[in-house]
């Protein structure tokens, strides 16, 4: 029997994967416990968060391993996670995903920056941040982000077999899809090979933040009015939506604009900012102004729409969206 | 039940393997091994699973039960009956709301004494909607005369939907039966399940084909009549008959039990008892909390305190002498409850526990009863401490100081309170005067004006940005662009679907006008009735103080799966011609509850219930007409539009608003795209719907006052495309492209193409 690393009051190795619907996680996930389970025979189980996430949503996915004679009872979310794995860097903006680390807990974070740098966004108090470029892998070998974090989590749980994914992802796909297998290989290989380590250990003085239960509301029964109704709608504008782009964005150029609406017309989100302004003959006419990267998703919708090259596709680079944001001017009643 | 895999590999008798699955994929397992005759199914979070798995194992030949989607979960408990007067082996799953809209059938199944099988994956039934788990559906199982069975896990799905169809086909019981698991917690989780090796073992135990001698409705030598007309005072000695045979459940499940235990080595005596022996305090829980507290038994046993954990596996009948047995030297119990019997001084449970306890001379057993984890809110080792310490002050006392109270509510922070964020919209924005609607009243047409749609962006949005729906989704540019044909306020009702759900995750909405949601299928209804007050109170003067400037437009806004449960109320509503528009985004699915099938599914497509593969090539039937079925009750006004279309979608949506002004009920259905279960890419969306259209799949037309009008025709401009090449431009149809589907292809196009020729025809014909 191979060796849990750590184990928690209940006997459990709790792993906790962060990511945004449809890069993959609940996959890797379910892959991650069989290999675990399957594989190398411990005990464990295997979930993900449900409810309204939809693709572009923040989802978690859970795996607790244990040994074959530890009974698994509990049905709970991870709290305490002894890995983390982020499949998106920037959902540190509005999830915390290192929720519940222990000093000695290690969060593998796919991003290009370094682990100081994510050290400090995060706010990691303590614990080791490992690194993995999956986009950057995945984009290279043509495959998914989802196979490069599980290398990178198979190097992080070395109690487990990489040669059994290997096999998983050589059956999984040599019959269906046989020019798929040696990228999806590679992409796994490299993911293994390419993580990046770095320990902090945390201050004197300093402590791990407490966790804060997941089940935790805004509102309670003493604040929410009755009935569930909602009584200040139109708030879902006080949301940050910028997460779910997956790596790509639209980048508007005024100058070839001919404010035709066509972009206004498929947007799903209402990302486009228009201002009534008076044209060359002096009559009042609409104008686009730009477009507010808060809401934009990334679909590219416009994009395609866009009858001439007023807007473009684009990788998204750090501080683009904060820098070219043309933001809404809401009506908001705190104005009033 | 946690499991010892060794033990039960040596205890065992019958040969058996090991899978990881979560509980929705064992109870679809143990099916496709029995192999029932018929499942009839209607998707529901999180119940749906088990059909899609289903679906799944018999595009690759796996099994032969015939799935038949049904048209709500009223159909599907209808299409069980059905099957199941006629002899065979049935089976069936939901949840909640799905479980209530079926609920009627219910004692019809058990009273008439018919068997099958169905799995309720526990889920909160509600308003406001919750799609997570508790037991309130449940709790509605309690009457319905179906005895039920309970799993705490994968494990115990798979072994009870095994014993459950021996039980129900008993001679003895002949009722159907009720499998009951945890929404989520266990119907998501995988965890490893032993299961019989081999389907001819399965068989040998449930009985290779279900029992004979009693009436079925297919045997022409022996006709019967099912389900007469029965009063007083015949009917309640049927109800006799029926509570002899539930109490006679519980005595054949003893014996069922003990042969499964011997055969795989896992046994579910009635009560799950968890170091009750000399337990002085105990809690009471169903299903999969009752796992986790015993974790917490075992902490507190570590600590010197005598704890135990008792949890039924059958709750109808209900094991109340064994019960009472086991609390006999219990000092105080906690029954927690995960759902509210309101204003009854406790759950269900805690109410037949007491009586359990009353009934068999215990009088010195102190109950607490706590409601707790409803809708989902999860159930961790410390509420079970929690649960301990109120049971061990109540021993400790000798007195219960709150007998009933909820566990895990949360009072919240004033400061957090709702605050208005957006000032309602000004009427002189929504009412721009950039669109007009006339009467000629020479020739009774509408002359529409609709400005170039640039001026229109200067209209404020009516879904407010910050909705959580994916990237690339159709439905909100193609909802906006409909809205930008309406002046002036709108009132608007959504019925159960990704736009529903995805605009008003609690404590946001993205509606700046106001939204009502009710249920899935109930919105034209409920519509209507919003309609219908609005103008009776305005008539009867009671509005004035609102200082409404003008009639609100009334929008129902449903997908396609909403319009294939809510036909029936659309079409009342249409049939009673309210002043109101139901508006139809179609995806071709049920995207919300995992890309099911819908009615309005093209054939061949790929849905997550009508999978491709050896022995299946996707959806079996042809696409639903709903336009058609509109038109035929005749309201004045019925459209097609598409957001790759947009001034002849703003130009309907003109109309469509002076005829729910003017003269009565409009339908529109408009074509969105669904790119993660269409499989395409996001930002072709819009070319998707532009194809869809241009191979006349989706024609654009009107009806108007019963004349048929194209109003665009792509024969006429050139823009004809093979309906092949709209197809692949998406994942869910790249196979249609194969040889192996030719055929399906050219009954596909067969069948647009008599579609298209038809209009035309109408077109040409005001009488067609």
């Amino acid at each position: 029997m191979v060796t849990l690393p750590k184990l928690n009051d209940l006997g459990f190795f709790e792993i906790r994967l962060e990511s945004i619907g449809g890069l993959g996680a609940n996959l890797a996930g379910k892959m991650l416990a069989e290999a675990g389970v399957v594989g190398v025979g411990l005990n464990g189980v295997s979930f993900s968060s449900y409810g309204s996430e939809k693709k572009g949503s923040p989802v978690k996915a859970h795996i607790r391993f244990c040994y074959p004679d530890t009974k698994i009872r509990d049905t709970t979310p991870v709290e305490r996670p002894h890995v983390v794995g982020i499949f998106h860097e920037s959902l540190y903006k509005t999830v915390n995903v290192i929720s519940g680390i222990y000093e000695d807990s290690i969060v593998l974070v796919n991003s290009r920056k370094s682990p100081e740098q994510l050290k400090e966004m995060m706010n990691l108090v303590g614990g080791t941040i490992a690194v993995i470029d999956a986009t950057g892998i995945a984009l290279e070998e043509k495959n998914r982000v989802n196979m490069a974090m599980l290398g990178g989590l198979f190097r992080l749980c070395d109690f487990l077999d990489p040669e059994t994914m290997r096999t998983v992802i050589r059956k999984s796909l040599e019959k269906k899809y046989p020019h798929a297998v040696q990228p999806a290989l590679n992409t796994f290989d490299r993911g293994y090979n390419e993580v990046v380590f770095q320990t902090f250990k945390v201050p004197e003085g300093k402590k791990m933040p407490e966790y804060v239960r997941s089940d935790t509301p805004i509102l309670g029964y003493e604040t929410q009015p009755i009935g569930g109704t909602i009584t200040n709608p139109g708030n879902s504008i006080l949301k940050d939506l910028s997460i779910s782009r997956a790596g790509m964005m639209p980048h508007f150029h005024e100058d070839k604009c001919i404010h035709c609406a066509a972009c206004d017309n498929v947007c799903p989100d209402f990302c486009f900012v228009w201002e009534e302004k008076e044209d060359k003959r002096g009559r009042l006419q609409m104008f686009l102004q730009g477009i507010d990267y808060q809401y934009c998703k990334g679909c590219l919708k416009c994009v395609a729409a866009c009858p001439t090259e007023a807007l473009t596709a684009a990788r998204e680079e750090d501080g683009y969206a904060e820098k070219h944001r043309v933001p809404h001017r809401f009506q908001l009643a705190a104005n009033q | 039940m946690a499991i010892e895999i060794k033990r039960e590999l040596s205890q065992g008798k019958v040969e058996q393997r090991v899978v990881f699955e979560s509980g929705n994929e064992m109870a679809a397992y143990a099916a496709h091994q029995i192999n029932y005759h018929i499942m009839g199914y209607f998707p529901i979070s999180p119940s749906t699973e088990v059909a899609q798995f289903l679906d799944l194992m018999k595009a690759n030949g796996q099994h032969d039960i015939v799935l038949i989607p049904a048209d709500g979960e009223h159909g599907s408990a209808g299409i069980c009956y059905g099957a199941s007067t006629a002899g065979g082996r049935v089976f069936n799953a939901t949840s909640a709301n799905g479980y209530m809209y079926m609920l009627e059938q219910m004692p019809v199944q058990s009273g008439t004494r018919f068997p099958m099988v169905m799995n309720l994956v526990c889920r909160s039934v509600s308003g406001p909607l919750d799609i997570h788990g508790d037991h309130s559906d449940l709790y509605f199982a309690l009457n319905t005369g179906w005895p039920i069975l309970l799993c705490r896990d994968p494990q115990a799905v798979y072994d009870m939907n095994i014993m459950a169809l021996k039980l129900a086909e008993h001679p003895e019981v002949r009722l159907p039966v009720l499998v009951a698991y945890d929404g989520y917690f266990t119907s998501h989780q995988k965890r490893k399940v032993m299961t019989f090796a081999h389907r001819e073992d399965v068989l040998k135990f449930i009985g290779e084909k279900p029992p004979t001698g009693f009436p079925i409705s297919i045997d022409r030598n022996n006709p019967v009549t099912i389900g007469p007309y029965m009063n007083e005072p015949d009917y309640i000695n049927n109800c006799y008959q029926q509570s002899m045979a539930m109490y006679r459940a519980g005595e054949i499940y003893e014996e069922i039990r003990k042969e499964y235990a011997e055969l795989t080595g896992r046994d579910y005596p009635k009560l799950d008892l968890y170091r009750m022996e000399d337990a002085e305090v105990a809690v009471f829980l169903l299903n999969s909390a009752s796992e986790i507290v015993k974790d917490v038994v075992d902490q507190l046993r570590a600590k010197g305190i005598k704890a135990g954990s008792i949890s039924p596996n059958i709750i109808r009948p209900f094991p109340a002498k064994e019960i009472a047995e086991a609390l006999k030297n219990v000092k105080a119990v906690t029954v927690g409850d995960r759902a509210d019997s309101y204003g009854g001084h406790g759950g269900n449970m805690t109410n037949e526990v007491k009586a359990a306890l009353f009934t068999h001379g215990n009088r010195d057993t102190l109950v607490i009863s706590r409601v707790y984890g409803l809708g989902g809110k999860d159930f961790y080792a410390e509420d079970g401490h929690h649960f301990f310490e109120l049971a061990i002050r109540a021993a400790e006392t000798g007195k219960v100081d709150v007998p009933f109270d909820y566990h895990g509510h949360t009072p919240g922070d004033p400061d957090k309170a709702p605050k208005r964020v957006l000032e309602p919209l000004k009427y002189e924005d929504v009412k721009t005067g950039l669109i007009t609607v006339e009467k000629d009243e020479e020739t009774d047409e509408l002359k529409v004006r609709v400005p170039p749609l640039r001026q229109l962006t200067k209209k404020p949005k009516r879904i407010a940005p910050g909705h959580g729906a994916c990237p690339g989704c159709g439905i909100f540019s193609g909802l906006e662009l409909f809205f930008k044909g309406i002046e002036g306020d709108i009132v608007v009702l959504y019925q159960t679907g990704c736009a529903m759900v995805v605009t008003t995750g609690y404590p946001y909405s993205a509606h700046k006008v106001t939204y009502i949601h009710n249920l899935f299928q109930n919105g034209a209804a409920t519509l209507s009735g919003v309609v219908e007050m609005f103008h009776e109170r305005k008539r009867r003067g009671e509005l004035d103080e609102l200082g409404l400037k003008d009639d609100f437009t009334f929008i129902m806004v449903t997908g396609d799966g909403g319009m294939d449960i809510g036909m029936g109320p659309a079409i009342g509503a249409a049939l009673r011609n309210h002043k109101m528009i139901i508006l139809e985004y179609d995806n071709e699915g049920y995207m919300n509850t995992g890309a099911q099938l819908s009615y309005s599914t093209p054939l061949g497509h790929r849905t997550s219930t009508s999978n491709v593969g050896k022995f299946q090539g996707g959806k079996l039937f042809h696409h639903k007409d709903t336009p058609q079925i509109m038109a035929a009750t005749n309201i004045p006004y019925v459209f097609t539009g598409t957001e790759a279309f947009p001034q002849d979608l703003v130009r309907k949506a003109a109309k469509a608003q002076w005829y729910a002004q003017n003269e009565g009920l409009v339908y529109g259905k408009i074509l969105i795209t669904c790119p993660l279960n269409w499989l395409s890419e996001d930002q072709l969306g819009t070319k998707i719907v532009e194809a869809a259209v241009n191979s006349c799949f989706f024609p654009l037309y009107e009806v108007e006052r019963g004349k048929t009008r194209l109003t665009y025709n792509p024969e006429e401009r050139n823009k004809k495309i093979a309906v092949a090449d709209w197809l692949k431009m998406m994942g869910k149809t790249k196979h249609l492209s194969k040889p192996e589907y030719e055929e399906t292809l050219k009954a596909f196009e067969e069948e647009v193409n008599r579609r298209w020729e038809r209009l035309k025809a109408k077109h040409e014909n005001p009488y067609l």
